[in-house]
């Protein structure tokens, strides 16, 4: 049969955003594949060469909605960098929780758009309800829904509300108690495994550098958890393990995918316990935050999708000279023709569902 | 290989000056445009950099400067009684009539987008890189925005 091209998107139930998948097909086998982007680039490098310091931090907020509070942490923590800013201690702790809240949400913002992908539209509904859980309670410390700019350089906002802590508790319990529903629904789902097991399969070494990183390559059962490996904020002080999958048949597809995020949200649930216990009382914002900058600095975090880098430079003056994001979406949507080859035309959604993709972080 | 052993090991490249550690993980040097490639090969073969951070264009005016990033992730080099792994980071130098490069995306192929964006949106050349074409910005957009000499007046009605 003749080769012939495909063009999935912009606008198409599977790309999650506007971006285009070319698709080389010899029947219903990928030969190849040339994904496309840009629709939704808005400049936010050039963007913040005109902005103070400080003032970035709305526009980072905005480079993936699903995972805001991340994005904005890691670009506070390279400012902090360069300018040689200390935190307070209970302003990391809080950090930390937001941040672990606001990957329950992202991982959960995931797992519920991945279901529709596979056919299974009730699974949006049972994962987009917990989800909304998690957003009720970002949205207590910073006043907003999605685009919450609670951490600022040198701190965040504001202390956390009263009864925080209880309201915390409530709900994570009520969500243990929901991931064990998942696993009845889902892991244990017949269909649910023959549409991801042995789907969309690479290896660790190819994986490492095709430059996929995050639960993707965690998946593959690499244990490289940047909380870990280049530890931020008070991850060192908690006790907490790096979720990968064992090697065996069939490690390294989507399913691996799906159970490493599952995993990883029951570890979250443990951090924010943690975290709870140990606060102490003090200050949350640094004492003295200075606005003018120079030399170079970076910073990487653990993204709720894998590595994000932020590369300053400043030139002595009030804003940013240079200033350039990592987003470990760009690589991984770089290299799908690498994982969707050989594979059929039906399990495009569920390969490119299973990597998350957002594309505002990844179009910048 | 222990970092500080590591760090010794580097300084005897041809083209690297300038080696420090700007933090405990991370390794800092420059490097000389034409040493770039053989620097970047035995980068990868022999300490075991698997994976390609990033790569940053800056215009310095009048010269520019690319920074890599690279990181190890479950490579050779280590750090004494630490789980964290090592990272470096490379300045590399070019001047503004001649901004080309060698390509590393047959090396890495996670450079291999970071290249092109470095190209459409700074105007470096990458030489050998096997699909040079603009990325984020439509094709037939004419100049380079991210570039301090950049006027969108300029070329506004060129495209």
């Amino acid at each position: 049969m003749a080769e012939m091209w495909i063009s999935m998107g912009p606008q198409h139930p599977m790309t999650h955003g506007l971006w285009t998948l070319k698709v080389k097909v010899d029947g219903e086998t990928i030969v190849d594949a040339d994904p496309e982007l840009g629709y939704l680039h808005r400049s936010v490098e050039k963007m913040g060469e005109r902005r103070k310091y400080f003032m970035n931090t709305t526009l980072t907020d905005r480079l993936c909605y699903a995972s805001s509070t991340t994005w904005t942490h890691c670009y506070a923590l390279s400012v902090e960098e360069l300018m040689g800013v200390e935190v307070p201690q209970r302003a990391q702790y809080i950090r930390t929780i937001m941040l672990e809240l606001q990957r329950l949400a992202s991982h959960l913002m995931w797992a519920g758009a991945y279901m529709p992908d596979l056919g299974h539209i009730t699974g949006a509904l049972y994962f987009w309800r917990d989800r909304e859980l998690f957003l009720n309670l970002l949205e207590l410390p910073s006043g907003s829904r999605l685009l919450y700019n609670y951490i600022r350089i040198g701190g965040v906002k504001r202390d956390l509300p009263d009864g925080f802590e209880e309201k915390t508790e409530r709900i994570l319990k009520l969500f243990e108690q929901r991931l064990d529903e998942y696993a009845d629904l889902f892991e244990n789902s017949k269909i649910f495994r023959m549409r991801t097991e042995d789907v969309g399969n690479f290896t660790a070494s190819q994986a490492m550098n095709l430059g996929i990183t995050g639960p993707n390559l965690r998946g593959c059962g690499t244990k490289f958890d940047l909380r870990k490996q280049d530890s931020y904020e008070i991850y060192d002080e908690i006790d907490w393990e790096i979720q990968t999958r064992e090697a065996g048949p069939g490690y390294g597809d989507c399913f691996s995918r799906y159970m490493v995020r599952i995993d990883e949200m029951k570890e979250s649930v443990k951090i924010i316990r943690e975290c709870f216990k140990k606060m102490p009382a003090g200050p949350t914002m640094a004492s003295k935050v200075p606005i003018r900058a120079s030399g170079d600095a970076f910073r990487r975090t653990e993204d709720s999708r894998g590595e994000a880098l932020m590369y300053l430079v400043g030139d002595g003056s009030d804003r940013p000279y240079r200033w350039k994001i990592k987003s470990p979406m760009f690589t991984t949507i770089s290299a799908c023709p690498h994982y969707l080859k050989g594979y059929k035309v039906a399990d495009i959604p569920s390969i490119m569902g299973s990597i998350d993709i957002c594309i505002g972080e990844t179009d910048k | 290989m222990e970092i500080t052993k590591f760090m010794k090991k580097l300084s005897s490249h041809k083209g690297v000056s300038d080696v420090a550690l700007i933090r405990d993980n991370v390794v800092k040097l420059d490097l000389g445009k034409e040493d770039s490639k053989d620097f970047f090969i035995s980068l990868k073969e022999d300490y075991g950099f698997e994976h390609c951070s990033l790569i940053s264009a800056i215009d310095n005016q009048p010269q520019f400067e690319l920074v890599y990033h690279f990181s190890v992730i479950e490579g050779s080099i280590f750090i004494k009684d630490s789980p964290k792994t090592v990272m470096i980071e490379i300045h590399i130098f070019l001047e503004r009539d001649t901004p080309t490069i060698e390509s590393v995306s047959d090396l890495w192929f996670g450079a291999n987008w970071h290249e092109r964006e470095a190209y459409d949106l700074m105007g470096i050349y990458f030489l050998g890189h096997p699909d040079l074409r603009r990325v984020l910005l439509p094709e037939g957009f004419a100049g380079h925005p991210l570039r301090k000499d950049y006027v969108y007046e300029i070329h506004e009605e060129e495209w």
